[in-house]
């Protein structure tokens, strides 16, 4: 963690993952180590998981739709600042992404696929969609008071 | 993930183990829903899977609607606490078969 990060967060770690579905075990043991260090209880941290690895697994399906193989990475931040409000950051290089259309599917209308969006709207306070700074082309932020 | 299937009589038992996301859901849905294609009643057992997200909750309702569709069912068995909550977050609890 840098020295403006420690000034403003109590915790802040990132790491990229490769854009495959591979990853993404990888993903949900990166915010479990990291949610290890906050003072949750469980059930709200196997949320937070989820939520995480919902989202990571949009950028694969999603902004990564018809590209066959990459070698690009993905990068996740999860930071936890003063005020205790969880900020979790992904950026990708994907196609971009117009949040406006990020819809998930009419909950009652019971068919597969379409459920990951829904998730991480019950599970966050926020979900806002950014323009990436370069070299990122998206930037999603989901945040939540603990 | 890994995987047990035993047989008696008309119902196929399917033992999930471990975590159930998009990189294994192909594996879980090439297991499911050939059973359920053949009319099997398929009971699947989840006291082992410790981590579900929407792509595992896809293969349930998938092969829910195919077994409704050639007259049998599915039905979920020990289902575990993390896989309930994911369950009921998708307010499928009175749409799946639970047991």
């Amino acid at each position: 963690m840098d020295e403006a990060n420690q000034i403003e967060n109590k915790i802040s770690e990132k790491r990229e993952f490769t854009v495959n579905s591979a990853s993404l075990k990888e993903v949900r043991s990166f915010s479990r180590e990291v949610f290890e260090k906050i003072k949750i209880n469980q059930d709200l941290k196997d949320e937070l998981v989820l939520a995480i690895a919902e989202a990571a697994q949009n950028i694969v399906k999603h902004a990564y739709k018809d590209i066959e193989s990459n070698n690009d990475k993905m990068e996740i931040k999860i930071s936890l600042k003063k005020n205790d409000e969880l900020e979790i950051g992904f950026f990708d290089k994907g196609k971009p992404v117009d949040g406006a259309k990020v819809r998930h599917r009419n909950i009652d209308d019971i068919k597969p696929g379409g459920l990951g969006t829904f998730f991480i709207q019950q599970i966050m306070d926020a979900v806002v969609f950014r323009e990436g700074d370069k070299p990122w082309i998206n930037h999603l932020i989901l945040t939540k008071q603990l | 993930m890994t995987y047990k299937v035993s047989e008696e009589g008309n119902i196929s038992t399917v033992f999930l183990n471990g975590e159930i996301d998009m990189d294994v859901v192909d594996k879980a849905k090439e297991l499911i829903m050939p059973l359920v294609e053949a009319k099997k009643e398929v009971h699947i057992n989840l006291k082992e899977v410790q981590y579900m997200d929407s792509s595992g909750i896809s293969v349930l309702i998938e092969s829910h609607q195919k077994a409704l569709e050639v007259g049998t069912k599915v039905v979920l068995k020990e289902i575990s606490k993390s896989v309930l909550k994911v369950i009921m977050m998708a307010k499928l609890e009175q749409i799946l078969n639970l047991d």
